[in-house]
């Protein structure tokens, strides 16, 4: 059971890397500014 | 006994509509206001005999006006007068060509088949889910409080089929208008709109994407300037007892042991109430009103953390003739790609573009006495967007050089000699913006608009750390616009309604 989720979440994992890599520069920025906003979501529920 | 039941701060279109519901409601309401006009950016001033739009320029999507005067009693086309403008845009893409869409969808149809006729069935499928989308979420998402998780989750029980439209909150602007368009032309004829909600296609809110479909459902613009709507409003709602005190700026907002209890004036007097609303941008309401001093850390952490939507000159100008124009607004654009260019490698790096999206509105096309007989004005956004700080350099500064730049671009798209037949001009640049406005940096849109601002994650209607604040316009949820602040002012009366009613 245990090998199995490490390889589920290697795979999640890869699958990332790959859908990176194959995005577009714009998409990439998308996703990065999304990034650079995620730990703020906390603080901006609440307010 | 506190002065009054209920303040508002700024009269701009969600605190007017808070407040004349507040009224009708029964509490005593006083909005105060620090301009001599009430509006903010939905207003008009006046000048050498012509009238000017400070920002808005039209309204679209009237449901939530036409909500807010049922919920009044009254009905909206007692209180104002609006003109459709059709068709909605003229074009002017970047290699010369012309058209226009009208508000028809039929007809804006054939208009695609000429201009871009590999994308008519992405128009089509585009119409098919947005008004689809739009039918689902008009009155439900577009006028409900999304404060919390539960609140949204509310929507959802109440209309499971608002979930088919998820994705849409999850993609960019441009991400949604690619899904459907592949020409070039095109892509820039429904991507531009993402600026209007202040944020670049690659960026902003793909349910901005849509922007583009519900413009067909009819534009408009009110006769006598858009100042006549925050005007109805007022209004309608001093008919329900509302006061308001315009040329009265708030220093402070009043809180004594984590509620607030009324407001400290500019000069010095106090007038209390039992419930604060604020108008303002949701930044300058908790870190200048209210103060950080008087707030938890992760509370100034989290309103700290929000980008301000971008600021945009505007250039007001009366002229002695017709202007060559086809339209109420003309847009130049540039192609997608150019969009987001002039974001990353412009605007994010403090300079001016020198070419990205221009429009240009035309009032007096639709209300020809907003200018003496036989004279009309133009309201120009001129290179969209323009940081704030202009690197080694500031707006007071380059203001005699903006405006130069301005009449070039009229000279090449609205009428050559332009400069012959200019009676009046004047640039409002982001820093006049954030002076008469109180937006940060100029922005005009509120809190920059993507799926980390929206909904839940804009600033609560309800404050959740001062008692008895309220919040509504641009920099709540719905976000900038004439029909998203009015939105927000009926969500805050909702929540004030139900706290203290």
């Amino acid at each position: 059971m245990g090998s199995l989720k490490r390889l589920l979440a290697l795979l999640a994992l890869a699958g990332l890397v790959v859908a990176w890599f194959s995005a577009g520069e714009s998409t990439r920025r998308y996703l990065k500014h999304l990034g650079r906003q995620v730990p703020y979501l906390p603080y901006r529920y609440f307010i | 006994m506190p002065d009054y039941d209920v303040i508002v701060i700024g009269a701009g279109l969600g605190g007017l509509s808070t407040a004349a519901l507040c009224a009708r409601h029964g509490f005593r309401t006083l909005v105060i206001e620090q301009s001599d006009i009430v509006g903010g950016c939905c207003s008009t001033f006046e000048a050498d005999g012509y009238r000017f739009d400070v920002g808005a320029s039209i309204v679209e999507v009237t449901r939530p006006l036409d909500a807010l005067f049922e919920l009044m009693g009254r009905s909206r086309a007692d209180y104002m007068d609006l003109i459709p403008c059709d068709p909605i845009y003229s074009f002017i893409t970047e290699d010369g060509r012309r058209f226009s869409y009208p508000t028809d969808i039929d007809a804006c149809t054939e208009v695609i088949r000429r201009v871009a006729p590999g994308d008519v069935r992405g128009w089509e499928s585009f119409c098919d889910t947005g008004l689809a989308m739009m039918e689902e979420m008009m009155d439900t998402v577009m006028l409900s409080p999304m404060n919390r998780f539960g609140e949204a989750m509310r929507v959802v029980l109440e209309n499971p089929r608002v979930l088919k439209f998820a994705p849409t909150f999850l993609r960019s602007h441009q991400g949604v208008v690619r899904s459907f368009y592949r020409d070039p032309v095109m892509l820039q004829s429904v991507a531009f709109q993402s600026y209007f909600a202040g944020a670049p296609p690659e960026l902003g809110s793909g349910v901005f994407g849509y922007i583009a479909l519900s413009e067909h459902l009819g534009i408009y613009y009110p006769r006598g300037g858009m100042i006549a709507i925050p005007e109805g409003i007022l209004a309608a709602g001093r008919e329900h007892g509302l006061e308001v005190r315009t040329g009265t700026k708030v220093e402070k907002v009043l809180v004594e042991n984590g509620t607030a209890g009324g407001v400290l004036l500019e000069d010095e007097s106090v007038v209390t109430a039992t419930i604060v609303v604020s108008n303002l941008n949701a930044q300058v309401t908790y870190l200048k009103l209210v103060g950080p001093e008087r707030l938890p850390r992760w509370a100034v952490r989290g309103i700290a953390s929000y980008e301000n939507s971008m600021p945009c000159p505007m250039v007001y100008v009366g002229l002695d003739r017709a202007p060559e124009l086809e339209a109420h607004h003309t847009v130049v654009t540039s192609s997608l790609e150019s969009m987001n260019d002039v974001w990353n490698n412009y605007y994010k790096l403090d300079l001016i573009p020198d070419t990205a999206m221009s429009l240009v509105c035309w009032p007096t096309e639709a209300d020809p006495t907003l200018a003496p007989e036989g004279k009309h004005i133009l309201n120009f956004l001129c290179n969209a967007p323009a940081p704030y700080a202009p690197l080694g350099d500031n707006w007071d500064r380059l203001k005699p050089w903006y405006r130069e730049q301005a009449i070039r671009e009229l000279e090449k798209y609205v009428l050559p000699d332009v400069r012959d037949h200019i009676e009046y001009l004047q640039v409002s640049t982001p820093l006049d913006f954030e002076r008469r406005l109180l937006h940060p940096r100029g922005g005009i849109y509120g809190l920059f608009s993507d799926m980390t601002s929206l909904a839940m994650f804009r600033p609560r209607s309800r404050s959740k750390v001062v008692k008895n604040l309220y919040l509504t316009g641009s920099s709540t949820h719905l976000g900038g616009g004439v029909p998203t602040t009015i939105a927000s002012g009926i969500i805050t009366s909702r929540y004030v309604i139900q706290d203290h009613g």
